[in-house]
C-alpha cells in the first residue's frame, strides 16, 4: 500500500486523546503498523523488482505467465537460487566467495573425471559425487581457514581458489579427456539411478481439480492475511457485536453470490460485473468482520485545515485518472506502425537518445536525492515515471517488429503512466490528509478506488489483447477493493497504537499461514499440466499432442535449500551468530560466539551448495565444460545484493536472495523470448536492475535505521 | 576482606615479548562492592580487563575466584564462572535487534530452535527492571543512544547470572548527564549483590561509586586502597597526570 509508504509518521491529536492503558504506552513511540514494518524489511526491494519485471514481461509477451513458461524460468532460476542462498548467508556473515561460480563447474568436472577416468576405466558415479562433496568440504574449509588466519579480505583468498580450480580443471580435462570438456557422464555406471533420485524430471499430468483448488487456496490465503492484518492493527473488543455479525453475513452472501456468478458466467462484461459484485461483497464482509471483533473508532474526529498542496495533489490525481480513461480516443487501437516513423531513420537514434538521457538524468537525480541525508524525497513517483519513459523511448529505437515500439503500445504506455500517476497522486493526498482531516482522507481514498475501477472498465472495453481485457480489469477491481477496505477501516476503527504480544504473535502467524496458502495455490496451478482437461480432451480427439509441462527436481532442491537457509537464519542460534559475526566480529567473539567456526562453516555451506549444483549439472546434461561456472559468482552476488544483503555484512535476507535469483532468471528468459535479444542482452538488463535495486535497498535500510 | 572476596588477583604480570604490559598488580573484588581501576592511557587497563575476562592469560601471578586459583582458556570459560565483561565498544552488532543482541552467544533454545518470543519478552522485562524503557525490542541496537546501549549491555550481563561485572570505560564516550545515568546503573548492579570492576580514567566518576580503588601507571600498580583510606583529591593526584600536572604548574610558576 503506497500510502503507508508515502505517508509521514502519523501523530494525530486523536491518538493521544484516546490513549491506551498507561503501562503499555510510551508517548515517544509512534506505533508502527504491520505494513510499515513489512515495508522496511530487507527483501522488499527484491519483491517489488520481481513483481515489476514479471508484470513487464507478462504485459509484453504472449506466453509469459503461463504454467509452462513459469516452470521454464523457475528451472533457470533454481541453480542461481541454490547458490544465492549460500552466498547471501556468507555475505550476511561478512565475507565474499569469488570461487562460488567455478565451484559449481569444478564439482561437475570432478564427477565427470572420476566416473570416466579414475583407475583408468572409471568408477561408479556415486564415488564421483562423493569425491565432489569431499573436495567441496576441503575447499570451503580452506577458504574459511585462510580468511580467518590471515585476516586478508576474502576477495583475495577466494580469487586465488577460483584461479587454482579453474586452471586445474582445464589441465585435468585436457590430460584425461584430451579435450576441454567431459561428456558421456550420463552413460556411466549409476548415472541413471542417481538421476532418478537427485535430478528427476516429472511430466505433469492433467488434474480436473486444479483450478478450483487454486482458487480455493488463494481465497483462503487472502482471508487469513486479512484476519492477520486486522489482528495486528486493531485492539480486540470485550464482546462480539451483533450488528457486525449481520453485516459480515450480508457481505458473505453478496460475495459468494457474485463469485458463483463469476464462475458460471461467460464473457468479459459479465465477468467484470460479477467481479465488481464479489469485490463489493468482500468489502462489506471485511468491514463486518472488523466490527464483530475489534473496537470501533472512539473520540472526536480531527478536523484541521489541510496542509497546503494536498488539494493540488488531489486535483492532479483526478485529472490524471480522468485522462487515463480518455487518452486512448485519439489513437487507432489496431495501429501497429512504429512510432516516430516520420523522423528520418538517420536522425531518429539521436533524437530518441537525447530524450532518453534527459529522462534518465531527471529520474536518477530524484532517486539519488532521496538517498542523501536530510533530503528524503518521499516522492517515488518521479523515478518510476522516468524509468517507464526511458524504457519507452529506448524501445522506439528498435524496429516495429517489437510490439513495444508500435503506436498501439504507446497508447497503452500513456494509459499506464497517467493511471499510475493519477492514482499515486491521489494516494499521496490521502496520506497527507490523514494527519489533518480524516473525512478528506476517506474522500481521497474512495476517489482513488473509483478511479481504479473506471480505468479497469476502460481497459476491459478497449484493450486489444485478451489477457488485458480479462486479468487486468479484475486485478484493478481487486486493488480498488483492498484500497477501499483499508480507507474505511482506518476511518471506522480504532487503530492500536501499542504492542500486544499475544495478538501480535497471532497476527504474524496468520500472515505466514495466509502467504503459505497462496503459495500452495500457485504451486497447485503450476504442478499440473498447462492444458485444461476440456482442452486436453479436445486435442486428443483431434489427434493432436497435448502440451506437456516438465517439473525438474532442481526447483525442489532450490526450495529446500532456500527454506532451510531462511529458517536457520531467522530461528536458530547459528542464524543469530551469522548476523553477529557479519555485524561486529570482535564483539560477537567477546560474548562467546565462535566466530571462526561460523565463518568456516559459511564458506563450507557455499562450496557444498556448489557441489550440489555441480551434481545437478552433471546428472542433467551429461557434458561439462572445463571452465563451466566461471563468471557466475558475480551473478550470485548480484542476486544476494538485489535481495537486500548489505555488502559489509550483518544485514540481509535469504528469501530476498531467492527473489533476486528469480529476477535474474526472468530477465534471462525474458530478454530472449519477449524482447527478442539474444541471451547476452541480459547483462544490460541486469546491470540496470542491480543499480535500481541497490538504490531502493539503501533507501529502505535508512528507513529501518531511523530511530523508532 | 579476602574471605568475602569473589575475585582476587595476586601480583599479576603480563608480558608481550619484551614489553611489560602489566606487573605486580593485586586487588580484590567483593560481592556488593565496586572496585574502580584507574589509569591513564597506556597504564595497562585494557590488558587488565583482558586477563580478567579470559581473553589473555597472565604470564605470572595468581587469579583466584572464591579463593580457588583459575586459569581461563577463553572468554566463554570466564563467563561460565560468572565473570561478565561489558566492553567499551559494547560487544554489540549495531544492525541487529535489541533482543537478538541481548541473548547473543547464549541463545535459549528448545530442540535447537531459538525461543524468540521468550527472548523478546525477557529482554523487555529485564531492561524494565533496571529502569530502562526500551521502546521496541525489535529495533536495531544502532538506533539507541549511547547510554541506552550501555544499559542494554549491563542488563544483559546481570541477567546472565554475572557475579562479577567488568565495565570497560562505560562513561568515556558519554555526556555529563548520561554518565550520571550509567553510574547509577553501576551502583544498582552492585546493590543487587554483584562484584563490579569499573574501569575508568576519570576519578570524578570513580570516587562517588567506588568502594575500592586500584590505580595503575605504566603497567605497575600505584596503589590499592579502600575508600576509607583515600580522599578524592589524593585519588586525583595519584592518577597519572596528577603529579605531572603539579610539576607543570610549578614549572610555569617558576618561569614567571
Amino acid at each position: 500500500m503506497t500510502d503507508q509508504q508515502s505517508a509521514p509518521e502519523r501523530l494525530t491529536p486523536a491518538d493521544s486523546s484516546s490513549a491506551p492503558p498507561a503501562e503499555r504506552s510510551d508517548e515517544r513511540i509512534i506505533h508502527r503498523g504491520p505494513m510499515r514494518r513489512w515495508l522496511i524489511s530487507p527483501e522488499i526491494g527484491a519483491l517489488i523488482g520481481a513483481v515489476v519485471v514479471w508484470l513487464f514481461l507478462w504485459g509484453n509477451g504472449e506466453t509469459f505467465g503461463t504454467a509452462g513458461t513459469t516452470l521454464n524460468w523457475l528451472d533457470v532460476a533454481a541453480p542461481y537460487g541454490i547458490m544465492a542462498t549460500a552466498v547471501a548467508l556468507l555475505m550476511i556473515g561478512g565475507e565474499f566467495d569469488l570461487s562460488a561460480g567455478v565451484m559449481t563447474g569444478a564439482s561437475a568436472m570432478i564427477i565427470g573425471l572420476f566416473s570416466r577416468f579414475y583407475t583408468g576405466s572409471g568408477v561408479h558415479i556415486g564415488l564421483g559425487i562423493a569425491a565432489a562433496f569431499a573436495a567441496a568440504i576441503a575447499i570451503g574449509w580452506f577458504n574459511g581457514y585462510m580468511v580467518n588466519r590471515t585476516g586478508l579480505p576474502s576477495f583475495i583468498i577466494t580469487l586465488a581458489s577460483f584461479f587454482v580450480m579453474r586452471g586445474l580443471m582445464l589441465v585435468l580435462s585436457k590430460r584425461l579427456a584430451e579435450k576441454v570438456y567431459v561428456d558421456q557422464i550420463k552413460d556411466q555406471r549409476g548415472a541413471a539411478g542417481f538421476g532418478t533420485w537427485i535430478a528427476h524430471e516429472w511430466i505433469l499430468t492433467e488434474f480436473p481439480g486444479r483450478d478450483p483448488l487454486f482458487v480455493a487456496l488463494t481465497i483462503l490465503g487472502g482471508a487469513l492475511i486479512t484476519y492477520g492484518l486486522l489482528e495486528l492493527s486493531f485492539s480486540a473488543r470485550a464482546r462480539p457485536s451483533a450488528d457486525g455479525i449481520a453485516i459480515l453475513a450480508a457481505g458473505l452472501v453478496v460475495g459468494v453470490g457474485g463469485f458463483v456468478g463469476l464462475l458460471r458466467s461467460d464473457g468479459v462484461a459479465a465477468n467484470f460485473g460479477f467481479g465488481l459484485l464479489t469485490a463489493f461483497g468482500a468489502l462489506v464482509a471485511v468491514l463486518g468482520l472488523a466490527r464483530v471483533r475489534w473496537e470501533p473508532h472512539k473520540g472526536e474526529r480531527v478536523r484541521h485545515r489541510l496542509e497546503s498542496g494536498t488539494m493540488f495533489r488531489a486535483y492532479v490525481g483526478v485529472l490524471g485518472m480522468a485522462l487515463a480513461c480518455v487518452v486512448h480516443f485519439p489513437f487507432d487501437r489496431n495501429e501497429r506502425r512504429a512510432v516516430l516513423s516520420w523522423i528520418a531513420p538517420g536522425i531518429r537514434p539521436f533524437v530518441v537518445g537525447a530524450a532518453a538521457l534527459i529522462g534518465l538524468w531527471l529520474g536518477l537525480k530524484t532517486l539519488l536525492q532521496s538517498g542523501r541525508r536530510g533530503k528524503t524525497t518521499k516522492n517515488v513517483v518521479g523515478p518510476v515515471l522516468m524509468a517507464l519513459y526511458v524504457a519507452l523511448l529506448l524501445m522506439t529505437l528498435t524496429t516495429s517488429a517489437l510490439q513495444l515500439a508500435t503506436v498501439q503500445a504507446v497508447r497503452a504506455m500513456a494509459m499506464i503512466l497517467l493511471g499510475t500517476g493519477g492514482v499515486t497522486m491521489m494516494l499521496t493526498a490521502r496520506g497527507r490528509a490523514a494527519k489533518y482531516d480524516q473525512r478528506w482522507q476517506v474522500a481521497f481514498g474512495l476517489a482513488a478506488a473509483g478511479g481504479l475501477v473506471a480505468i479497469g472498465q476502460v481497459t476491459r472495453t478497449d484493450a486489444t489483447a485478451i489477457r488485458f481485457r480479462t486479468v487486468l480489469p479484475t486485478g484493478l477491481v481487486l486493488i480498488a477493493a483492498v484500497l477501499m477496505v483499508n480507507t474505511l477501516l482506518e476511518f471506522l476503527m480504532e487503530k492500536r497504537t501499542y504492542g500486544e504480544p499475544g495478538a501480535d504473535r497471532r497476527g504474524r502467524r496468520l500472515l505466514v499461514a495466509g502467504g503459505l496458502s497462496i503459495i500452495a495455490g500457485a504451486a497447485v496451478r503450476l504442478l499440473y499440466s498447462n492444458a485444461s482437461p476440456s482442452r486436453a480432451a479436445k486435442l486428443r480427439e483431434a489427434g493432436l499432442p497435448v502440451p506437456q509441462n516438465v517439473l525438474r527436481q532442481t526447483v525442489l532442491w532450490w526450495i529446500l535449500v532456500a527454506a532451510l537457509g531462511a529458517y536457520v537464519l531467522a530461528k536458530t542460534q547459528w542464524g543469530n551468530w551469522i548476523f553477529a559475526v557479519g555485524g561486529n566480529k570482535d564483539a560477537s567473539r567477546a560474548v562467546g560466539v565462535p566466530a571462526d567456526r561460523v565463518k568456516i562453516g559459511l564458506f563450507m555451506v557455499v562450496s557444498l551448495c556448489g557441489a550440489l549444483s555441480g551434481t545437478l549439472i552433471a546428472l542433467r546434461y551429461g557434458t561439462v565444460q572445463a571452465d563451466q561456472g566461471t563468471g557466475l559468482e558475480f551473478e550470485f552476488i548480484i542476486a544476494a545484493v538485489v535481495g537486500g544483503c548489505l555488502m559489509t555484512g550483518g544485514y540481509g535476507s535469504v528469501v530476498g536472495a531467492s527473489l533476486g535469483a528469480a529476477i535474474l532468471a526472468m530477465s534471462t528468459t525474458g530478454v530472449q523470448t519477449v524482447i527478442g535479444w539474444n541471451g547476452d542482452g541480459r547483462y544490460a538488463f541486469l546491470g540496470a536492475v542491480l543499480l535500481v535495486a541497490v538504490l531502493v535497498n539503501t533507501y529502505t535500510r535508512k528507513k529501518a535505521q531511523e530511530a523508532r | 576482606m579476602s574471605a568475602a572476596s569473589l575475585l582476587e588477583l595476586r601480583s599479576i604480570a603480563k608480558y608481550f615479548g619484551n614489553v611489560t604490559a602489566l606487573e605486580g598488580v593485586s586487588t580484590t573484588v567483593a560481592a556488593g562492592d565496586v572496585t574502580c581501576v584507574l589509569g591513564d592511557n597506556g597504564a595497562g587497563k585494557s590488558t587488565f580487563i583482558k586477563i580478567l575476562s579470559g581473553l589473555h592469560k597472565a604470564s605470572s601471578g595468581e587469579y583466584l575466584i572464591d579463593g580457588r586459583p583459575v586459569s581461563f582458556e577463553s572468554p566463554r570459560e570466564a563467563r561460565a564462572c560468572g565473570i561478565a565483561t561489558v566492553y567499551q565498544d559494547l560487544a554489540m552488532a549495531p544492525l541487529m535487534s535489541v533482543w537478538r543482541n541481548f541473548f547473543l552467544g547464549a541463545e535459549p533454545r528448545k530442540f535447537g530452535v531459538m525461543q524468540s518470543a521468550y527472548m523478546r519478552e525477557t529482554a523487555r522485562a529485564e531492561m524494565a527492571q533496571m529502569g530502562i524503557d526500551v521502546r521496541d525490542v525489535d529495533q536495531p541496537v544502532g538506533t539507541l543512544s549511547g547510554g541506552e546501549r550501555q544499559s542494554v549491555a549491563i542488563a544483559r550481563a546481570v541477567y546472565f547470572g554475572a557475579r562479577v561485572l567488568i565495565l570497560d570505560e562505560p562513561t568515556s564516550a558519554l555526556g555529563g548527564r548520561q554518565s550520571g545515568v550509567v553510574l547509577r546503573y553501576v551502583r544498582a548492579a552492585a546493590e543487587r549483590g554483584l562484584g563490579v570492576v569499573f574501569i575508568t580514567h576519570n576519578p570524578h566518576h570513580a570516587y562517588p561509586v567506588g568502594d575500592r580503588f586500584l590505580v595503575l601507571n605504566r603497567g605497575r600498580s600505584v596503589g590499592d586502597f579502600a575508600k576509607s583510606e583515600l580522599q578524592r583529591d589524593e585519588l586525583t593526584k595519584l592518577m597519572a597526570g596528577g603529579a605531572e600536572l603539579e610539576a607543570l604548574e610549578h614549572e610555569l610558576a617558576a618561569r614567571e
